[in-house]
Parts: structure tokens; C-alpha cells; sequence
């Protein structure tokens, strides 16, 4: 540690918080699954591991996206509805034309458009986040709802149904599918002059346009990375499910913030990092694993999530104030 | 969004071939939303009722899914209309009790369907029993296994009524069958994703398991991908009836699907409003039969509902 400070002495807050944060929230899993394990004896198996990392994945996808944007200090409540549209276009594309080829070209594109809008309406008409994508959320649901006019579109070939439910070596394609994510997401926020411009307007968009970062076209790139994510994870989800109908991306968002929150991303802006997403969405997939496996209740998910999400905030608003401080 | 009022069969305008009297009456016709194939195909019913009997219909539908306020302001809307009679589905069966009293103040006949509200003066109800739904579904599905083995069961909402009747009436089927053993009761909350989750956890404790209830056929999907996906087969069961059940029963990847025949909720309840209007006598109360959908019936529901027939307008009473 004391190293890669006296390397690199301006980033020294980001990354010292980054390792710490990350180690918290893995010391959190060790525990949970530890519990788990001493209470059920299916918990600790290859099969449930795997069960629940190709469960984490489809959260993982739409928080990656998400992540970004909330990394420059927006937010973006359009990711479910997101995920409901491209996943009903593309799965009529699908459908209609055979090709899982173009019915993924058409699931990231809706959702690239989709981003795109948000990130117009933020940087051109200066509407906050919060409100922009608020809306589109609505305005993709209700073009969801109208394009579906009540039918469910399902049935796809066996070659698209392997991206959600094929497996590679034992392992489910999902899986490689999110590591690869991770692996490219890592680079690209902590490797390149793009990840670190997207820190920096986080942590001071006043600063970071002064410094000569075309904020703008950043913001834009991270709402569209957004939106494109949510068209990835909607072909995860058809292949997974089979299936499409309008109100599938309904209940996706408020998990999917949790999973980026509980992640140790701060809503301020700033600090966090993809991998820390990706534990949040692990937490969040074992806590509904643990209860099925204990034959608990699982509607008493949403409390313990509500739980986990205000301590989590908690501690990051703890650690704030205390560097702000320094 | 104010006025948002949906004509959607328009087309009924046009359904002057019935008895002469029939030239200038108009029913409205109230379903929840647009998102849920059960309430397309009450309307169809409803509009295939209507052309034979030579009947207007005005569709309403909230562009929000289920709105209070939507619906509300509808109501209103119709009430300035005066349609000669309301057939009507509440978004929600205690918050639209107010706007009924209001179309009661307004003197236009109500007919209720599917959801019985919780007050107002209604003509007649026309519904279908959760209850007897999830009895007879379950029946069958336990009837499947052969009267024994391990049954899981996945529920809808908590605390919704459909979701309560629905697990009572399985619950009241697992009891005459005492060598099915119950292994868990999981909420997935009519959601599909969730019902695949969930069944994904469930599998990993429980290496036998014979046959699945669910109270909702999207969540019946989600369980069979989860078992194909693990390789595995069990007997699975859902509600609704719809298309997409049909297709997996055809395919032999679901046992059935209990339906309480929206269709025939929209024939009925359209055939009852125009019977009180012209006088002629009604039930209080009509239950439609459910029907239970598999393979032995499959042939008879898996046609579009465009293309089924309601009955005659003189033998509902009797129905």
C-alpha cells in the first residue's frame, strides 16, 4: 500500500479507498457464505457456486452500464425499461428473421438509441439525470407496451438459447460472458484516459471541464455504454427465458442501483469501481439463494436488500466525510 | 394522458345486423390494461358478444397498467357520455368503488366483471373462482403424479387475492392426495425471471422433484426452463391458459394450464349487460367453468380467440 502511494501520490485517496472498500465488501461474502455453508449443506457445491455466479451475471450486466453513469455523478433510471424494450425487439427480430445475429444488433442498438436520448437530454437540454432518464423510462415502457400490445414473443433457436443457458467446459456461458465484461471493464476505467476522464468528472465535473475533458461527449459515451448494457443483458435474459412480454423490465431497476450502491459505487460520483459491482450483484443473488436454500420466506428479500443498500450508503457517506476532513 | 381514452373496437360501429331495437345502444367496457393477453381476449369476447347482438362498444383501457387515477378519470369521462350501461373490470377492487357510486348517481347500469368490488350497486357479477381454479389445477397436476412424490409450489404476490385463493385452493388439493409431499411454498411474484431464480435455488436442495404449481403461467415458463436447463423433468402446472402454455403442453414440457376462460368472462358479461338493458331476466351472479388445459383438450383452445364463438344471447340466463 504505502508503495503505490509514494508512487503515485495524487490518486493516492481513489486507490487506497478502491482496496479497502473491495476487500470490506469481499470479507462480506466470505461471511455470508461461510453462514450459508454451516446451515445448508447444498450451499457449498460446485453446481450451486455456478448457480448463483450465472444468476449474478444478468445483474451484472445492466449495473456495468450503470456503474459508468453513476461514476460521473448521474444516474440512470431507464435500465429496466431498457431491458424490456430491447428484449422485445429483439426478440420479434429474432423471430421474424432467424438470425440471433441481427436480433443482437438490434438489442444493443435499441439500447445504444435509448442511452443515446438520456444523454442528449442531460448534456443538450441540461435536465438532471434523475429527471431525464425518469422519463424515458416511461416513454420506453409505453413503446414497450404498445410495440407487445399484450402478447409475449417466445421460442428461439437452441444456438441463441447457449449464450443463457449452454455451458463451456461445465462452466455456464454467462459466466465466461461476465468475467470477459469485467476483465474488458477493468481496463478500460482504470487503464484508460476515457475511465480516468469519467473519475474525474465524477469527483469535480467543474474541475474536469476546466482541465479540458470534453465532459459532454464523455457523458454521453457513459449514458450510451449504459443503455447498451441493458441491450446485452436483454439477449442474456431471452436466452435465458425463452421468452419476451412488455412488463419484463418492470421490476429491474431498483436491484440493479442496489447491486451498483451495495457495490461501494457512490451515488456522489467519483469513487467505486466495476469489480465492486460486481460483488454488490453477488450479494444480492446469494441473499435470494440462501433463503431458497433455507426454505425461508424470500419476501424478506427486499428488506434485507433495503438493509444492506442503507448500510452501504451509510459507510460511504462515514468514509466521505471523514477524507473530506482530512 | 388526460383524455386517455382508447377506442380500440371501433370496429363494432359498424354491428347494426342485430335485432332492430338494438340500433342505438352503446356499452362501455372497462379492462385493466393492455399489457395482459387475459384482458385482450375479455375484450375480444366482449366485441364478438357485441357484433351478434348488434350493440356499440366503447373500449377502455388506462395506457398506465392498472391506474387508480387513470380509470378514475375514464369513469368520468364516461359518465359525461352516458353509454346506456357499463360493463367493468376495477384496476382496483377497493379504490374504484367511489367512481361506481358516481356512475350508480348517474343511473347507468353496471354490469361487474372479474373482479367483484367491494361496494357500489352492480346488475350482475360475472367472474370466475380463483378458489376453484387452484383446486382444480392442482387436481390435475396431482392427479398427473400419479398421486404421490415431491410437489413444489410457486407463488404470486403475497397478499393479492388471486394469489391467496389460487394457493388455497391448491393447498385444499394437496389434502386428498396425502402421499404428495409438500417440499416448499417460494413467492416469485408472477414474475417470470424470478420463478426461474427461484426454482434454479430450489433444485439445488431438493434432488427429486415430481411436480411444480404455480399460480401464474409466466411463472410455469420460468420453472420449466430452470428444470430443462438442469436436465431434469417434473410435472409442471400454471394459470392462465395462455398461448404460450398451450404451445409448451403441445410440446410436451408442461403438464396444464388452468384457465377461467377470459374469453367467456367478455361473451358472458357483455351478453348479461344487454339482457338487463332489454329486460330480460339475469343472474345475480354467473361463475364461469374453469377449464383445465392438456394435452387430452389441447385441440379445442389452441385456435386464435378471434375465431371462438360466444353463446346466444337467450341462453346465458340458463348458463
Amino acid at each position: 500500500m504505502s508503495q503505490i502511494e509514494a508512487a503515485a501520490p495524487k490518486f493516492k485517496l481513489t486507490v487506497s479507498r478502491d482496496l479497502t472498500d473491495v476487500a470490506y465488501r469481499l470479507l462480506a461474502v466470505a461471511l455470508i457464505c461461510i453462514a450459508l455453508s454451516l446451515v445448508s449443506d447444498a450451499f457449498l457445491t460446485a453446481n450451486n457456486l455456478l448457480n448463483v455466479l450465472r444468476q449474478a451475471s444478468l445483474v451484472f450486466f445492466m449495473a456495468s452500464g450503470l456503474t459508468l453513469v453513476i461514476l460521473t455523478g448521474k444516474i440512470d433510471l431507464s435500465i429496466g425499461a431498457t431491458v424490456g424494450l430491447s428484449a422485445c425487439v429483439a426478440a420479434t427480430v429474432i423471430k421474424s428473421t432467424g438470425s440471433p445475429w441481427l436480433g443482437a444488433a438490434a438489442a444493443i442498438g435499441v439500447g445504444s438509441i435509448v442511452g443515446l436520448g438520456n444523454g442528449l437530454m442531460v448534456t443538450k437540454l441540461r435536465i438532471p439525470s434523475f429527471i431525464a432518464t425518469y422519463g424515458m423510462l416511461w416513454v420506453a415502457q409505453g413503446a414497450t407496451y404498445y410495440y407487445m400490445s399484450g402478447q409475449s414473443v417466445y421460442g428461439f433457436p437452441t444456438g441463441f438459447r447457449a449464450l443463457g443457458s449452454g455451458y463451456l467446459f461445465g462452466i455456464p456461458i454467462p459466466i465466461y460472458l461476465m468475467v470477459a465484461f469485467l476483465v474488458i471493464g477493468y481496463f478500460f476505467t482504470k487503464r484508460t484516459t476515457y475511465g480516468q476522464q469519467i473519475y474525474a468528472i465524477g469527483a469535480n465535473t467543474v474541475a474536469a471541464r476546466l482541465s479540458g475533458i470534453p465532459v459532454n461527449s464523455r457523458l454521453n459515451l457513459v449514458f450510451v455504454l449504459s443503455g447498451a448494457m441493458a441491450g446485452l443483458a436483454s439477449l442474456i435474459y431471452l436466452a435465458r427465458l425463452n421468452s419476451a412480454e412488455g412488463d419484463i423490465g418492470e421490476t429491474l431497476t431498483l436491484p440493479t442501483i442496489a447491486a451498483v450502491v451495495i457495490g461501494g459505487t457512490s451515488l456522489f460520483g467519483g469513487v467505486g469501481s466495476l469489480f465492486g459491482t460486481f460483488i454488490g450483484g453477488l450479494i444480492l443473488t446469494l441473499i435470494l439463494n440462501g433463503m431458497n436454500l433455507l426454505n425461508l420466506n424470500a419476501n424478506w428479500q427486499p428488506l434485507v436488500t433495503g438493509l444492506i443498500v442503507l448500510l452501504a450508503v451509510w459507510l460511504d457517506m462515514k468514509t466521505r466525510s471523514k477524507t473530506d476532513s482530512n | 394522458m388526460k383524455k386517455a381514452v382508447l377506442l380500440i373496437s371501433m370496429l363494432n360501429v359498424a354491428g347494426f345486423v342485430g335485432p332492430a331495437t338494438a340500433a342505438d345502444e352503446t356499452i362501455a367496457v372497462f379492462t385493466k390494461n393492455q399489457t395482459n393477453p387475459f384482458f385482450e381476449s375479455v375484450r375480444v369476447g366482449t366485441a364478438n358478444a357485441a357484433k351478434a347482438v348488434g350493440v356499440k362498444l366503447i373500449q377502455y383501457v388506462p395506457i398506465k397498467p392498472d391506474s387508480i387515477p387513470e380509470q378514475t378519470s375514464q369513469v368520468e369521462d364516461a359518465i359525461v357520455k352516458k353509454p346506456n350501461a357499463l360493463l367493468f373490470i376495477p384496476v382496483d377492487y377497493k379504490a374504484m368503488v367511489p367512481a361506481i357510486e358516481k356512475v350508480n348517481a348517474a343511473g347507468i347500469p353496471v354490469t361487474g366483471l372479474t373482479d367483484r368490488l367491494a361496494g357500489g350497486q352492480l346488475v350482475s357479477f360475472i367472474g370466475a373462482e380463483d378458489y376453484r381454479l387452484g383446486l382444480e389445477t392442482g387436481q390435475s397436476l396431482l392427479k398427473a403424479m400419479g398421486g404421490k412424490g415431491n410437489v413444489v409450489a410457486l407463488e404470486g404476490v403475497k397478499g393479492s387475492i388471486s394469489n391467496t385463493d389460487r394457493m388455497k385452493g391448491f393447498n385444499d388439493a394437496l389434502k386428498e392426495f396425502p402421499n404428495v409431499k409438500l417440499l416448499t411454498t417460494q413467492p416469485a411474484n408472477y414474475q417470470r425471471l424470478q420463478a426461474l431464480q427461484v426454482m434454479e435455488n430450489i433444485m439445488q436442495t431438493h434432488p427429486q422433484i415430481d411436480g411444480v404449481y404455480t399460480a401464474n403461467d409466466a411463472m410455469a415458463t420460468g420453472a420449466v426452463e430452470a428444470m430443462a436447463a438442469a436436465n431434469r423433468k417434473a410435472f409442471v402446472v400454471g394459470i392462465n391458459g395462455s398461448q404460450e402454455a398451450i404451445d409448451l403442453i403441445k410440446a410436451g414440457k408442461m403438464h396444464a394450464t388452468g384457465s377461467s376462460d377470459p374469453f367467456m368472462q367478455g361473451c358472458l358479461g357483455l351478453l348479461t349487460t344487454v339482457r338487463a338493458l332489454r329486460k330480460m331476466p339475469v343472474q345475480k351472479e354467473l361463475m364461469v367453468t374453469p377449464v383445465i388445459i392438456d394435452s387430452s383438450n389441447l385441440k379445442q383452445y389452441d385456435v386464435p380467440v378471434a375465431s371462438r364463438s360466444c353463446p346466444k344471447l337467450e341462453d346465458v340466463a340458463a348458463k
